[in-house]
């Protein structure tokens, strides 16, 4: 058998021996949704060394009600503590992603542009971070219903839009408006702003190495202001989609545990659209219309980046309950470590397949698009489905990759668009096929019963995740195409061809990542045979752009970026 | 003088620098280098995009030796950096004007 052939072989027997393995332990004693393991117990009569009589039960004790009242409030002031902790803990982990993102960008990217993806990262980070602040929190969770277990009572209590067609949130401008300068909100606030983070790396991966600054700043506003609050608004802060349960009887209406839509879908058909705008890389496409690869300059940070995702992540999907007083959490970590595993394992088969050698950065693809796949159903699906997602997402975005690269021809030097879009819409379709119904206990978006899948009885659970994933993709790539076509007019968001050949780094910055190397770009010098023709360029950059490679000298000055 | 340029495989570097001292050579300057030959580098798949590798990481050595000493230390030199293989790279010899040692200012043959 061939090598391909082979590969489809073991992995049809791996999704068999999945769903076989699903037909063992069910009904036992086992505790998915997580309500009877933190139930009070009497403890067995083999207390033998209990010396100091704490599992017998006093008696002949008065009983005031003071004393239960006490009791009761510091019960569920602890409770709520302990939730306080593990969502700013999460939040502090998903935090350290911010450092994944960087070096996983700047590892598959060119030494010349080195410091100007650092500096994307680190700008998103501040930037998007004040504009979220000040009206993107608002806008999402101005109209969030109360989280139980952060205290239940919130003034997060403005929506605009009624019952269950609710479209914007207006309470906490400024963590002010509407009394929302309370510990609950600000607890939210961090866990919250730490996702918007995320989907504003994302973009950084599709639109690198010729994207100017300033036009990188504005599709971080857009995205940090409208797109992403707008649409998450939809999904988490009780916005219409998520209450397609209520509205039209949909299952429990679009149902994201942790965001494959969205913070990852979103972020990744943000960054389409922003990738189609800019055009492809100078060089990327010879005049044949065949595909030049520009190798990262360092694999090494792409693996230690996609390792701290990894750990990253264990605050993502973790603590996405909101409190560890949901002991689901276990599930939802373990899942997430095993669609990741399956993801980077199926990725290594399909390259050392097509290609004769397993792929670094394509592993660490597949890795991040088994996280991303999970985030979405990590909560309502078994081990076996996890594993499952995992192995798809791997194989699936080894194929995005391909198409965008040599089909669509839309370039994305560090494969944001597939892992983040492609694989966050496949995790949102996972939601709708594989949720098993074991949680939560009821009530999910205001719908009684569990969440279950296509495969556990619920068709129209599958129906609400594929309007969300439709009206996601058309939210996300439409609002960013409108809104970068319009600032195209105004800024230039494409660093000129001098800049680009040279490097972005000296160009935009006039400072180099590396000082003390010389750099050689064999690529630049092999620009002769390319497609300089491209629609992207006028016809006074083309000629810049071939008189910059053969040497003559250009009039504009270098560093000037408009 | 002789002035001994010599373009190796770099992972040759300690075979040929043992064999150089062994044969008396005192000397000896290295530098990263970057070419090809006649087969005009490779090509590489990155992401199932093919590019070309056309200039191969090499190590120049340059070695100043008298003038009778030249053949032999380049019999030395491709003995033992020899893979027989593509890319063993190449020596190429000059004569050499003059040679001075900074620290003492010898100049010519006592400054080798």
């Amino acid at each position: 058998m061939s090598r391909g052939k082979t590969l489809v072989a073991m992995t049809l027997v791996v999704f068999v021996a999945l769903i076989a393995v699903n037909q063992f332990g069910h009904g036992g004693n086992g505790d998915p949704g997580g309500t009877k393991t933190s139930a009070y117990s009497t403890p067995a009569k083999s207390s033998v060394n209990d010396t100091l009589g704490a599992s017998t039960t006093p008696k002949n004790v008065p009983v005031s009600q003071t004393g239960i009242n006490q009791l009761a409030n510091e019960t569920g002031h602890l409770r709520v503590s302990i939730n306080f902790t593990w969502l700013l803990i999460t939040g502090f982990l998903v935090l350290f992603m911010q450092v994944g993102f960087a070096f996983l960008v700047t590892g598959l990217t060119r030494a010349k542009n080195a410091g100007h993806m650092m500096m994307m990262n680190i700008a998103a980070f501040a930037v998007a971070l004040l504009v979220y602040y000040v009206v993107g929190f608002a806008f999402q969770f101005g109209g969030v219903s109360p989280i139980a277990n952060l205290g239940g009572a919130s003034p997060l209590s403005g929506i605009f839009g009624h019952g269950t067609a609710g479209v914007i949130g207006l309470h906490g401008f400024f963590l002010q408006s509407g009394n929302t300068y309370d510990v609950g909100v600000l607890a939210f606030f961090l866990f919250q702003v730490v996702f918007m983070e995320t989907a504003a790396y994302i973009i950084i991966g599709a639109i690198a190495e010729r994207v100017s600054f300033a036009g990188f700043l504005v599709a971080e506003v857009a995205l940090a202001a409208v797109i992403y609050p707008v649409y998450g608004m939809w999904m988490w802060g009780g916005g219409w989609l998520s209450q397609l349960g209520n509205s039209i009887g949909w299952g429990h209406g679009a149902v994201d545990f942790a965001g494959s839509g969205v913070v990852h879908a979103t972020g990744g058909w943000i960054a389409l659209a922003l990738a189609m705008i800019l055009g492809p890389r100078i060089g990327k496409y010879r005049k044949d219309g065949s595909v030049r690869a520009f190798p990262g300059h360092n694999l090494g940070y792409a693996v230690i980046g996609t390792l701290v995702l990894l750990f990253g992540w264990m605050g993502f999907n973790p603590g996405s309950t909101f409190g560890s007083s949901d002991l689901r959490i276990s599930i939802v970590a373990v899942n997430t470590l095993l669609s990741a595993c399956a993801g980077a394992v199926a990725a290594m088969a399909w390259t050392n397949a097509k290609w004769g050698k397993p792929d670094i950065s394509m592993t660490c693809n597949g890795m991040l698009a088994g996280l991303v796949a999970i985030t979405a159903p990590c909560a309502f699906v078994a081990p076996w489905a996890a594993v499952f997602i995992g192995v798809v997402a791997g194989f699936l975005v080894c194929y995005s990759v391909r198409f965008f690269d040599s089909k669509a021809k839309i370039d994305d030097p560090c494969g944001a668009i597939s892992v983040h879009g492609t694989c966050g819409m496949w995790g949102l379709l996972a939601v709708g096929l594989f949720a098993d119904g074991t949680y939560p206990a009821s009530g999910w978006n205001g719908v009684a019963g569990p969440v279950k899948g296509l495969f556990y009885g619920d068709v129209g659970q599958l129906g609400a995740q594929m309007i969300d994933i439709v009206v996601g993709f058309l939210w996300a790539w439409g609002m960013a195409w409108i809104i970068f076509s319009l600032a195209k007019r105004f800024v230039k968001v494409r660093v000129s061809p001098e800049v680009e050949l040279e490097g972005t780094d000296a160009g935009e910055f006039g400072q180099v990542c590396y000082p003390d190397f010389v750099q050689v770009t064999e690529t630049d010098a092999r620009l002769q045979d390319d497609d300089l023709s491209l629609p992207y360029l006028t016809a006074q950059e083309r000629s810049t752009a071939s008189a910059v490679h053969a040497g003559q000298p250009v009039g504009a000055a270098p560093h000037d970026t408009g | 003088m002789r002035a001994i340029v010599a373009i190796i495989k770099p992972h040759k570097l300690d075979d040929v620098a043992e064999a150089l001292r062994d044969a008396g050579v005192s000397g000896l300057t290295i530098t990263e280098v970057r070419g090809h030959g006649r087969q005009r580098g490779h090509t590489e798949v990155y992401r199932g995009a093919e590019y070309s590798v056309e200039f191969i990481p090499k190590l120049r050595l340059d070695i100043i030796v008298d003038d009778g000493d030249a053949e032999k230390i380049a019999d030395t030199i491709v003995a033992a950096g020899q893979t027989g293989k593509i890319g063993d790279g190449k020596i190429w010899i000059g004569p050499l004007d003059n040679v001075v040692r900074i620290r003492t200012n010898e100049r010519g043959s006592d400054a080798i």
